[in-house]
């Protein structure tokens, strides 16, 4: 693999770790913060919007 | 989201709920990264279940409190509430043996990790497998408690196909 891409990899796993390791009352306000920027982008971009996933 | 849950847990002390759990994208989120999701999964236990299983005393509690209907949800400190009766065994399970989480004012109570992932392996969608890898990259459940409540309920052989399917390199 590409170091360049190898690095990116890395740095996106690192942050995951980062996110999964926060307190959860404080993933409850990100949740906030996630769900108004996919409101926001709902109505500000509709079609762009289709490919981003949600879950429930 | 806090007070939201603040209301779900006034609901339970209030006696208008039994015992509950979170359980969906939300009850993931206490163990894994937060992924965006539009609404809360409340999963209740009705301890007498009675022969027709009606979730309208818990709508009327909420119209009391002002929180109003918005499809198959109760709109609750903006973000709709999908009350869910824990009916299968594996659910039921998974509320009875639920974990309560404390913090500063919040009381509130989640599916344990297995039980999550037992579910999202049951449930079976593109979304449920894609959080079930989530789960396991995680490397965060407990495999002893995870194999035995798939044994007990029957998701042993989904679960090698799952495996085969989403974990062999």
């Amino acid at each position: 693999v590409n170091t360049d891409i190898q690095q990116i990899m890395q740095s996106k796993d690192a942050e995951r770790r980062r996110l999964r390791a926060l307190p959860w009352h404080e993933k409850l306000e990100m949740l906030d913060r996630l769900r108004d920027r996919h409101l926001m982008l709902r109505k500000t971009h509709p079609q762009e919007l289709r490919a981003v996933r949600t879950v429930t | 989201l806090k007070k939201t849950l603040a209301i779900v847990e006034k609901l339970h002390a209030e006696g208008v709920i039994g015992p509950y759990a979170i359980g969906g994208a939300v009850g993931a989120a206490f163990y894994l990264e937060p992924v965006a999701t539009l609404d809360v999964d409340i999963f209740v236990l009705f301890e007498t279940a009675p022969l027709i299983l009606t979730l309208a005393p818990i709508y009327e509690a909420c119209a009391t409190l002002g929180y109003q209907p918005q499809g198959d949800a109760i709109h609750i400190e903006g973000w709709p509430v999908q009350f869910l009766p824990a009916s299968e065994p594996l659910v039921a399970e998974a509320v009875r043996e639920a974990v309560t989480r404390e913090a500063d004012d919040l009381t509130t109570r989640v599916m344990m990790a297995e039980h999550l992932m037992a579910i999202a392996l049951q449930t079976g969608r593109a979304k449920d497998h894609a959080r079930l890898v989530m789960f396991v990259e995680a490397g965060i459940a407990d495999n002893d408690r995870l194999r035995e409540i798939l044994a007990r309920h029957s998701l042993l052989d989904d679960w090698a196909k799952f495996a085969n399917r989403f974990l062999t390199p």
